[in-house]
């Protein structure tokens, strides 16, 4: 099992303050943002959602980070399934009842929601991490929006009926929960150890939200008030930007690159 | 705004039975003989993967049979008991393939590492536990636990389901699928975590010592899914 990192908390790099605001702010902004704009200029703005998707992503990734170098006592990957698991219920909940407050409520009711369960966490299971209460509140908020803004890139708006019609009722809010997921709990998972940095998990962040908002562009082409195109070409760019950026990073934090060559043929192997 | 009030008076009873559904799952995953990556490496007893997986994996089972029924009937009971047998045979299919691979492919008896004697059976344990192993395989008594799991999971998971798709709302048939299965499957994996978090790794199932901590799993999860309850059932209550 993967227990995590050295047993205690996660430290350099950006402050995690800094990704809170970047996460929160990043993700509720362009929320509004892609909606308005799809309103006033047109459904080409609808990739704007994604690009708050990414930024919740990266604040989620950033959060699992620091609580799972505590060693959870079982997988990482369990940390981001909560993580949507608590996002889906407060984002539907949040978009059915709040109306044009919708991402906030959400994403007031999926801090609670993270906040009981981090609570839980420590009181009554007794896993005394101490930053384990903010870390869920921090995760959760990122997973509902990361929710949120994937919707805004598929269907243009988050108001609830759209969303309900495109994403819900289509089951492509499966492939959300499990892109979504993936981006939030694999950066971390992927690169812990020893030789973990930040910047390096960070960047595999961006790069898992980017292929997530390419789906969710590749998704937008059934939707009349979201354009595809922008979506999946921007998240294609980004995408491209930030692999290379990881392979980079990749060979800066090595020991040594070695080219090993092609398998060897049968001949040679007798 | 919506009647806060006059939807939870009218749908109080959904919501206590996804807290209950909730609490069942909790219970659920504890019965379940999780092994990790060590079980896959046979060097310990369970499935190889972690709780999430697998409860994740009965669970879903057992909501789509469940969805299944519900197409047919109305009946709670009849809902419920074809998630429980859905979630069950997931379980047991899933455990029986991982015996053959540690019988056939490893080449290791199934052998638990926690009791001298297994439980059902009476066979002696020890003798046949590998040197540096915290057991392998799925000795008996694992896979009697862990169907005993799949069964609560099935049903909590079904409960769940019938509940919120019970609740009274304008929305039309095939949206309220939607939502409810979206908002069971996030109750679903959020009981599933927590009960991960209690038990931290591996469990053999109800004869492991770990098993004695399923209350302070379930208390977490009454809190936790009261939440997500009362959530749920505004949302589709409201619309």
């Amino acid at each position: 099992m993967s227990a995590g990192g050295a047993g205690g908390e996660a430290t350099g790099g950006i402050p995690q303050n800094t990704l809170i605001a970047v996460g929160a702010l990043g993700g509720l902004i362009a929320a509004y943002a892609g909606h308005f704009l799809v309103q006033a200029a047109g459904p080409a703005f609808a990739f704007i959602g994604a690009l708050g998707a990414i930024c919740a992503i990266v604040w989620g990734g950033a959060a699992v980070r620091r609580v799972a170098s505590y060693g959870l006592g079982t997988g990482v990957p369990s940390i981001g399934m909560m993580a949507l698991g608590m996002g889906v219920v407060a984002s539907m909940f949040g978009l059915a009842v709040g109306g044009i407050a919708g991402p906030i409520v959400a994403f007031i009711t999926a801090s609670i929601i993270g906040l009981v369960i981090g609570a839980l966490a420590n009181r009554v299971l007794g896993m005394g991490i101490p930053i384990m209460e903010q870390s869920m509140t921090e995760i959760a908020g990122a997973g509902a929006l990361t929710i949120i803004g994937l919707s805004v890139a598929m269907t243009g708006t988050f108001m609830f009926d759209a969303v309900l019609e495109t994403v819900v009722a289509t089951g492509y809010i499966a492939v959300i929960f499990i892109a979504g997921g993936m981006a939030i709990l694999h950066p971390f998972n992927a690169n812990l150890g020893p030789d973990e940095q930040q910047d390096r998990t960070l960047t595999t962040g961006v790069e898992k939200g980017a292929i997530a908002m390419i789906v969710a562009g590749i998704v937008a082409t059934v939707s009349t008030d979201a354009s595809a195109i922008p979506t999946i070409v921007i998240g294609i760019a980004l995408w491209y930007v930030a692999f290379r950026k990881y392979v980079e990073l990749v060979n800066r934090d090595a020991y040594k690159v070695l080219g090993t060559g092609l398998l060897p043929s049968e001949e040679e192997l007798e | 705004m919506i009647d806060i009030a006059g939807i939870l008076a009218e749908n109080i009873a959904y919501i206590v039975m996804v807290t209950l559904g909730g609490m069942l799952i909790s219970w659920s995953v504890h019965f379940v003989p999780v092994g990790g990556a060590p079980a896959a490496m046979a060097q310990a007893t369970g499935i190889g993967t972690g709780t999430v997986q697998l409860a994740a994996g009965a669970g879903l089972t057992g909501l789509v049979t469940a969805g299944a029924v519900m197409n047919v009937s109305d009946s709670v009971a009849l809902v419920v008991a074809s998630g429980a047998v859905g979630a069950m045979i997931m379980i047991a299919v899933t455990m029986i393939v991982g015996t053959w691979v540690y019988v056939y492919g490893v080449g290791v008896p199934p052998a638990s590492a926690k009791v001298d004697y297994d439980p059902i059976t009476k066979d002696r344990q020890d003798l046949y536990v590998s040197q540096g192993t915290e057991g392998h395989g799925l000795p008996t008594v694992s896979y009697v636990s862990g169907v005993i799991g799949g069964a609560l999971g099935g049903i909590g998971g079904a409960m769940i389901y019938y509940a919120l798709m019970s609740t009274s709302t304008t929305l039309s048939q095939s949206d309220l699928v939607a939502l409810a299965s979206i908002f069971a499957v996030g109750i679903f994996f959020v009981n599933a975590v927590i009960p991960s978090y209690n038990i931290g790794g591996t469990i053999e199932g109800f004869h492991d010592p770990k098993f004695k901590k399923w209350p302070k799993a379930v208390v977490a999860s009454f809190v936790a899914t009261l939440m997500c309850a009362f959530v749920g059932v505004m949302a589709i209550g409201g619309l």
